[in-house]
């Protein structure tokens, strides 16, 4: 069982990631291309509390979540200044950046080696190493995340964000304060990701760039769409669907030497299919 | 002479780059679509005139039939796939999605047929050099300035001189008004994206001439053109083609004070800070 | 409700592939491999390699009448895909052994490796934490610091160079090489003048050698893993001074083919194909027989020989007594003399020079 519990803990970690992306991108309507980056930061920060100091593994994702969430004030803040297009590459810029820090800074992410042997995480004198055990905290962190995403989306501060994205101007006309209302979005999101990186770290044990580039976020934005933008169930589902398809697609018999391309040409001709006939995703509202 | 080779390799490249720039920033500022399939089309290009060649052709006769198919390409992705998309009313988040599973569809195509292996023309005066202000400068390296100022004028003679580039100009500065006033806005955006396409084929196969060829060999380029774009100011071709050879002279004489590895993240470090000052881009309108 | 019955079909979708049913003698082994995306360029050589092998040994009948069959998954070199596709093989289809490549994978999966007691065997990546990641991480080829021991040696010793420069590709493997080259230079009492990374599958060199060779070095030492042609051309266009070496990466035929790579020096983990090997191989896949199909070809190689030995045993084909039946054997007779004191195999290293577009050796370094 452990492929399936394995597929499922990180189907929940993407989800709290998707649900990052979402409030971001699909809610407010700051188009982040940098979600991996400031979830890097948190998987990396994790890692390397748990490798190098005596930190606890709550505290160190508490740590992680709160320096994500400074973080992702700090990298959609430009979307106050910078808008639209100019800010969607504005925040790519972002994450190449980010890319190569995480490449290049030896000390603190080990640098294209990656950083192996994070320690699983110890929960009241028990280690979660088996996938089986380890789903139980991602289940969880998941469910957290979920639950704080309806209630906000229930709440009037949920109402806000939805109107900053359809007129931004008339909000400000009426007295409200965007900045405020954004900065709260970013900093929620940034929790998202950076408790998304903790788990992620000590769940695979070794992490490195790879894991947190530019295809990585472009892989969150597509799970977001393909789920669906804006919903709740979209954000859940997309994650699942996109990481259960390469194994799907690996049903299809193809002679060895091509299969893999082939698979992925068929991957890339779903999505265009997709985006045709349901743009607004399995689970989400009309656009 | 450190600085004077880096100089000129940065320009080189920079012209390549502009290229791309030049291209992508026509069918940006008209389509307003992140058509990150460009780079797939580049890698096309550079695939289609490496067949022809080994079928015989000669080396001019191998580039028309590169620069005909990726015009064939550009003008039938937006046919079938953007215009589809648009007139459904998708989100340009969703056209972004389609055009990322295009360039699978399109790199991973290349992927099967050509093997990944890095393919090489096999052209021996590519590589012979002449001396330019001290430097050694391959064929193929001057070629890429040539063609990189020529597509440059080419791309403002057509912009400003020509009854499809107003149309076009039109279209990207106000697309709306260009539909009640009958410059039918979806006919401009196929012959854009045609014209867009054609134009990368030519980076498309100068820099894998140089460099080799690989299925996925445009998606780099095509980030650090973007970059060009967006920074130069939507819509200007100058802006685009400067910017690129900016980026690209930056990136070398960085060499002179720290290592290799850090000049990429200092460049796009500059372009983060650069965007919030001037957040249209340099030469905005 | 909807979003569950979604979620339940995935799910069974899933379970589906467990139940597939398996030929009663075929013995399945698993590759988790970077098979599409930019590091394509090497995992597809290495599953050509072991395709090759598995192919040649079916063809003569199997191992003692069984077919080998080797299930090939893509993970794009990335660390959280291996670790699914690792558990997808070892729980859904009970594989015993695993080859891998790329040390970021490896490294993700070793953990794995230990704790299911399946076998991972690497033919590629010579990174030094590879060495002791996992009892059960097998490594066909030597790790890159003996290689460059014995180069840093040759450079210093025999040929007399006093300075070098160092240009590495930034990934794992290139890291790896320049510390293990910088560390027995300098010990050998060289100096190290300058060191740039390139970005993997970048095969614009120019800026780097450029400051390189600014440097003034009396040889240039080189780890990348592709594109070893294109850094000939260049460093022939800025009329380089200074001398070209290499490791077992510039073992490959378009380099020693290429007129501008005439004088470059390089150690290569010795590995030679039989006689029209070579030529069979192309004739298949259209593609040369290269330093990396070479190896996993061998690594193959290795794997079967154990399995041979199980079923003659009469033992359970399991990763822990393939582990055992390795270290049984020790010593294994492929492509080239593989022995196994310790999970990493040593080889014989030959220093090599490039002449007149033929690989020449010039010096012979037996196993330790």
């Amino acid at each position: 069982m452990d492929f399936l519990t394995t597929y499922i803990a990180l189907a929940e970690i993407y989800v709290l990631l998707g649900l990052s992306t979402n409030l971001l991108v699909g809610i407010v309507g700051i188009f982040s291309v940098s979600q991996a980056a400031v979830f890097g930061v948190g998987a990396y920060l994790t890692a390397f509390l748990l490798m190098h100091s005596s930190t606890p593994f709550p505290l160190a994702i508490l740590l992680s979540a709160a320096l994500c969430i400074l973080l992702n004030i700090i990298v959609t803040l430009p979307s106050l200044r910078v808008s639209g297009d100019y800010f969607v590459v504005t925040s790519f810029g972002i994450q190449l950046l980010a890319t190569a820090v995480f490449t290049n800074w030896t000390g603190g992410t080990g640098g294209a080696n990656g950083l192996p042997g994070v320690p699983a995480p110890i929960l009241f004198g028990h280690e979660f190493i088996e996938p089986t055990e380890f789903m139980l905290l991602s289940t969880i962190g998941m469910a957290l995340g979920c639950l704080c995403f309806w209630l906000i989306m229930r709440a009037p501060f949920g109402a806000l964000l939805r109107a900053i994205r359809e007129d931004e101007l008339a909000v400000a006309a009426l007295g409200k304060s965007v900045l405020r209302a954004k900065v709260s979005a970013a900093a929620l999101a940034g929790a998202f990701a950076g408790s998304a990186g903790g788990l992620y770290a000590t769940f695979l044990s070794f992490i490195d760039p790879s894991s947190f580039d530019l295809d990585a976020s472009i892989l969150l934005l597509t799970m977001v769409v393909v789920g669906g933008a804006r919903t709740l169930a979209g954000s859940v589902i997309g994650p699942f669907v996109l990481l259960a398809l390469p194994q799907i697609l690996a049903l299809i018999d193809i002679p060895t030497t091509i299969a893999a391309a082939a698979r992925q040409l068929i991957y890339g001709l779903l999505l265009i299919v997709f985006m045709l006939f349901r743009p607004q995703g399995l689970l989400g509202e009309k656009l | 002479m450190l600085w004077l080779n880096l100089l000129l390799n940065g320009i080189v490249w920079g012209c390549a780059l502009g290229m791309v720039a030049v291209s992508f920033s026509l069918i940006f500022a008209t389509t307003r679509f992140f058509h990150v399939a460009h780079a797939a089309v580049y890698g096309l290009g550079g695939y289609i005139t490496w067949s022809a060649l080994k079928h015989g052709l000669p080396e001019w006769a191998a580039l028309v039939v590169g620069v005909a198919v990726c015009a064939a390409v550009g003008a039938a992705i937006q046919k079938l796939l953007y215009e589809r998309l648009d007139r459904s009313g998708a989100t340009h988040l969703v056209i972004l999605i389609a055009s990322l599973g295009l360039s699978a569809v399109m790199q991973n195509g290349v992927a099967a047929i050509y093997t990944s292996n890095i393919l090489q023309f096999g052209l021996p005066w590519g590589n012979r050099t002449t001396t330019i202000g001290g430097a050694l400068l391959t064929n193929t390296q001057l070629l890429t300035v040539v063609f990189g100022l020529a597509s440059y004028a080419g791309a403002m003679w057509f912009a400003h001189r020509t009854v499809l580039g107003k149309r076009m100009r039109a279209v990207a500065s106000n697309p709306f008004l260009a539909e009640i006033t009958r410059l039918q806005p979806r006919q401009v955006h196929v012959a854009v994206m045609a014209i867009g396409s054609a134009m990368v084929c030519i980076p498309g196969v100068l820099v894998p001439l140089d460099l080799g060829l690989q299925p996925f060999g445009g998606v780099p380029i095509l980030l650090t053109a973007t970059i060009a774009v967006i920074a130069g100011g939507v819509g200007s071709i100058t802006g685009a083609f400067l910017l690129a050879v900016v980026i690209a002279v930056l990136q070398n004489l960085s060499l002179l004070i720290m290592p290799g590895e850090w000049s990429i993240g200092i460049t796009f470090g500059i372009f983060v800070i650069f965007m919030l000052f001037r957040p249209r881009g340099l030469f905005s309108s | 409700m909807r979003q569950l019955r979604r979620l339940a079909f995935f799910a069974a979708a899933l379970g589906a592939l467990a139940s597939l049913p398996a030929a009663a003698d075929t013995i399945k082994l698993g590759a988790v491999l970077p098979l599409t995306g930019p590091a394509a360029v090497v995992g597809t050589q290495e599953q050509r390699g072991i395709q090759y092998a598995v192919d040649e040994v079916n063809a003569k009948g199997g191992i003692a009448g069984h077919k080998i069959e080797v299930i090939f998954e893509d993970n794009q070199a990335k660390p959280d895909q291996s670790v699914l596709l690792f558990n997808k093989l070892v729980d859904l289809q009970k594989i015993p052994a695993i080859f891998t490549g790329y040390s970021g994978p490896s490294l993700a999966m070793a953990p794995l490796a230990t704790r299911k007691k399946t076998l991972l065997v690497n033919g590629g990546a010579q990174a030094d934490a590879l060495d002791k990641a996992s009892p059960y991480l097998i490594n066909t080829i030597p790790v890159l610091a003996g290689e460059l021991e014995v180069l840093a040696t040759y450079l210093f010793a025999d040929a007399g160079k006093k300075t070098a420069a160092i240009l590495f590709e930034n990934n794992a493997a290139g890291i790896a090489g320049r510390d293990d080259f910088l560390g027995s230079f300098e010990k050998a009492g060289g100096k190290i003048v300058a060191q740039e990374p390139v970005p993997f599958g970048d095969t614009n060199y120019r800026p780097a050698l450029l400051k390189l060779a600014a440097a003034a070095p009396e040889v240039l030492f080189v780890v990348i893993t592709s594109g070893t042609p294109q850094l000939a051309d260049q460093i022939r266009q800025i009329d380089a001074k200074f001398m070209v070496a290499g490791n077992t990466f510039f073992s490959d035929p378009e380099l020693i083919a290429n007129p501008n790579a005439e004088g470059f020096i390089h150690t290569q983990v010795l590995i030679n194909a039989p006689e029209g090997m070579a030529a069979a191989f192309k004739a298949k896949y259209g593609t040369e027989f290269d330093f990396f199909p070479k190896q996993y070809y061998n690594a193959a190689t290795v794997v079967m020989s154990c399995i041979e030995k199980l079923l003659k045993d009469g033992k359970p084909i399991t990763g822990e007594n393939l582990r055992a039946a390795l270290f049984e054997i020790k010593t294994f007779k492929g492509l080239t003399t593989t022995v196994f004191n310790t999970n990493t195999a040593a080889t014989q290293i030959n220093m090599n020079r490039i002449t007149a577009k033929a690989d020449t050796t010039i010096k012979v370094i037996p196993p330790k």
